[in-house]
């Protein structure tokens, strides 16, 4: 719950308690009651309840012992109403009386966690709760003294009394049962504090109904002064189990070992400090996170770590394998028992730990990516380069010596030496065009000199098969307009080798910020990505540059080669 | 003959010097940059401007604006443009503006020094000269996605070719080994079929075979 909804829902809690107990106080006062000191009594109790019961609830959110002592208040709040001289209102403060009983055998039960543990404790509360309830109905069915009387039936009264009371023995025995066998398996440092806060809790639950029925029978006590004793035994519980748990002096494993569950799941950091302060019961909890590129603690959201000082703050530094992982602040005055702190820590290191690791291994894969992306740009960088010096330098060399022949040619006169200068420039011409062919194919002129579409639409034309181009593009840089380039030579060459294909298509599109490149050709389909060197090449190619290739082939269909590369801005 | 020249790269440079002094035509100057071929371009108003079509600054398509920019300039003044791979699109951006004397070869022919004269005198008399190898694949190009071009006999291709290329009659009968007269057979059913207007006048034909070609 969020703490300004918490806030108003106990405000709320709080003021209806004191609304009740008001109105309660007036009816008693006009009753009128005696002695006047039990006027204030049963609101007292309840209203202890209740504050105790809603700072419990306050401090710990996600334990339900404060809803249970809440509860425990209004029991006792309307238990009150049994002094009021109304037939209705005397059973319904009676009724609640019994109820309350069972909310300490409920609230012994479900501590320290606020929850019960097991089908024992369960069944237990359950069977506490409707014999205090449904089961004492009957007793006001048939007997004389009560308001509600249907027929007064002494035997039927009798067996009523019998069966309640047996079952009550029962319920008591196993309660009696289950508590000691939790405390003999507590580990000794928590039996230590639990025991004599469990076992008052036992001692009320069985005292007060007990006293009610042996007491007067064996002892002959005055009933006021066993109603004082009985009051002054059940006002302490809430006193002392709000105290205990709060104090939080004991283990609690049954939260830790939810914690540990919970962290299976892929949590962040933010989760991971919300679960660690749920478990802990501190909403004041800090965790820092370790970042061992920088040598200092982070908080949850990233930012430098400072944890909060005071005269209760605490921390406990957690390590893996001897390595700063963590670091865990806390309030002490929440948190007594700095083991708690240090075995929760514990178990959220190896989480903490797998988040740093997340974190490493993004920014090496990052990195990876991006020197990928740096190996193709040299490559292209160089290509280009070579392109121009053989362009440049060797062809022009080539140029220059084949017009050395021709002007050797038209010198000579006609004979054997004319005809071998002919043959020189015959040769130098296959050179020439051969060096032009491979400087094409290293990087082509047009790709360099006007880019992308340009280059593609010469390609295109070229094509044996009729080609068609659908262009809309602008400038990109220099790897993406090489990378795109090969993916259309490269699928346009399978197409025409192998697909028997009467029409091929090529698409070149900016969308977003990412360059599509669609080829598709209607011939025989049934290409796969791995087939060729030539596609398996360019698909490392794009995939250094962060892009997708997909190639869909289906048999008789026609084949399309799609190709997306990120472009930057 | 005056011609200027713009060549950033040395050992083209002295190819196109020996081949100019072997056809005994003065080179006024030689640029290194397509702004510099601009500048002497205006100061020596020669008859012709050779240039590479990829010069410095940018060395992506500066020596072809800048050939563009002197016919604007100095319509008076033919150009010749080389470049190492020629490419449809530039020969149509060159004959853009319909007007006479310009050319586009690739740099290897300068090798054939004969016909490069030949060539560098078509051009500069008001001819129009397209390299053999652009020529034949715009008629290759059409071919393909025209039926007119489809339709034509193999033989008549190649005249089309001859005629894209800027080759005179004479000269296509010669190429081909054929009479003038079969020639003229041919190019007056091209012209038909094309739907071009005949004309003598070499640089318009080429342009309209270009043009019909290139749409």
């Amino acid at each position: 719950m969020r703490s300004t909804s918490l806030f108003w829902a106990l405000a709320v809690i709080g003021g209806s308690l004191l609304l009740f107990a008001a109105v309660e106080i007036v009816l008693m006062v006009v009753g009128p009651v005696e002695p006047t000191w039990l006027i204030l009594a049963f609101p007292l109790m309840g209203l202890t309840y209740g504050a105790t019961g809603i700072e419990a609830w306050r401090r710990r959110p996600s334990n339900r012992i404060g809803l249970l002592l809440v509860l425990g208040a209004w029991c006792w709040l309307l238990a009150g109403l049994a002094n009021v001289e109304d037939e209705v209102l005397i059973v319904v403060g009676q009724l609640a009386a019994t109820v309350g009983i069972a909310v300490i055998v409920h609230l012994v039960l479900a501590f320290p966690p606020g929850r019960l543990p097991d089908r024992a404790s369960r069944w237990i509360s359950i069977s506490a709760y409707v014999t205090t309830t449904v089961f004492e109905v009957p007793l006001w069915l048939f007997n004389p003294s009560s308001p509600a009387m249907i027929r007064d039936h002494p035997d039927l009264d009798r067996l009523a009394h019998w069966f309640q009371r047996s079952l009550g023995a029962v319920i008591f025995v196993a309660f009696v049962v289950v508590v000691v066998r939790r405390l003999m398996a507590a580990p000794p440092p928590a039996r230590r504090v639990l025991a004599p806060l469990l076992g008052y809790g036992v001692f009320t639950a069985v005292m007060v109904p007990v006293s009610a029925n042996v007491l007067p029978v064996l002892v002959g006590i005055d009933p006021l002064t066993l109603a004082t004793i009985q009051l002054a035994v059940l006002m302490v519980v809430p006193l002392a189990f709000t105290l205990g748990l709060l104090r939080g002096g004991f283990a609690q494993t049954g939260e830790l070992v939810e914690l540990g569950a919970s962290l299976g799941a892929d949590l962040d950091r933010p989760e991971l400090a919300a679960a660690l302060s749920a478990t802990l019961g501190d909403p004041s909890v800090e965790v820092g996170f370790w970042l061992p590129g920088r040598s200092r603690y982070v908080d949850a959201a990233g930012r430098p770590l400072d944890l909060a000082v005071g005269r209760e703050r605490r921390r406990v530094d957690i390590d893996v394998g001897g390595r700063p992982v963590g670091v865990i602040g806390y309030d002490a005055t929440l948190l007594a028992d700095a083991d708690l702190v240090r075995t929760a820590g514990r178990v959220v290191a190896i989480a903490i730990d797998r988040q740093r690791l997340d974190v490493e291994l993004r920014a090496s894969y990052e990195a990876l990516r991006t020197s990928r992306a740096r190996i193709v740009e040299a490559g292209d960088a160089e290509r280009r380069r070579i392109a121009r010096d053989l362009h440049d330098g060797l062809q022009g060399r080539l140029v220059l010596l084949a017009i050395r022949a021709q002007r050797l040619v038209d010198r000579v006169g006609p004979g054997d030496a004319r005809d071998q200068a002919q043959e020189v420039r015959f040769g130098m011409d296959a050179a020439i065009e051969e060096l032009r062919a491979l400087v094409h194919g290293v990087m082509p002129a047009l790709l360099i000199e006007r880019g992308l579409e340009a280059a593609t639409a010469e390609l295109v034309d070229r094509m044996p098969i009729p080609t068609e181009l659908a262009a809309r593009v602008r400038p990109l840089p220099a790897s993406v307009e090489s990378t795109a380039y090969l993916v259309v030579a490269e699928s346009l060459a399978n197409g025409v080798k192998h697909s028997r294909a009467d029409h091929m298509w090529v698409r070149l599109d900016v969308i977003g910020s990412e360059l599509c490149v669609e080829i598709r050709d209607d011939g025989v389909g049934g290409a796969a990505t791995n087939g060729g060197s030539g596609l398996r090449g360019i698909t490392d190619r794009v995939d250094a540059l962060g892009g997708r290739v997909d190639v869909d082939s289906p048999a008789g269909r026609g084949t399309v080669v799609r190709v997306e590369v990120p472009c930057g801005s | 003959m005056r011609v200027v020249i713009g060549e950033d790269e040395a050992l083209m440079r002295l190819g196109l010097t020996l081949v100019l002094e072997q056809g005994g035509i003065e080179v006024a100057a030689v640029a290194g940059d397509a702004p510099t071929l601009i500048a002497e371009a205006a100061a020596h108003r020669p008859d012709l401007v050779i240039t590479d079509i990829r010069m410095p600054p940018d060395n992506s398509d500066d020596g072809l604006r800048a050939a563009l920019a002197i016919r604007v300039a100095q319509p008076e003044v033919a150009v010749l443009v080389l470049s190492q791979f020629v490419q449809r699109q530039y020969a149509l951006e060159l004959m853009s503006d319909g007007a006479a004397g310009v050319g586009y070869l690739l740099k290897q022919r300068i090798a054939d020094i004969d016909g490069f004269l030949h060539d560098l005198k078509i051009v500069q008399t008001g001819g129009t000269i397209l390299d053999r190898e652009v020529a034949g694949a715009l008629v290759e190009r059409a071919r393909r996605t025209d039926d007119v071009v489809e339709a034509l006999t193999p033989r008549q291709r190649d005249v089309l070719v001859l005629m894209a290329e800027g080759n005179s009659n004479a000269a296509i009968a010669q190429r081909l080994e054929i009479a003038e007269k079969t020639v003229v057979q041919h190019t007056s059913l091209i012209y038909d079929r094309l739907g071009i207007a005949e004309s003598d006048a070499h640089h318009r034909r080429v342009l309209a075979v270009v043009r019909f070609l290139a749409r």
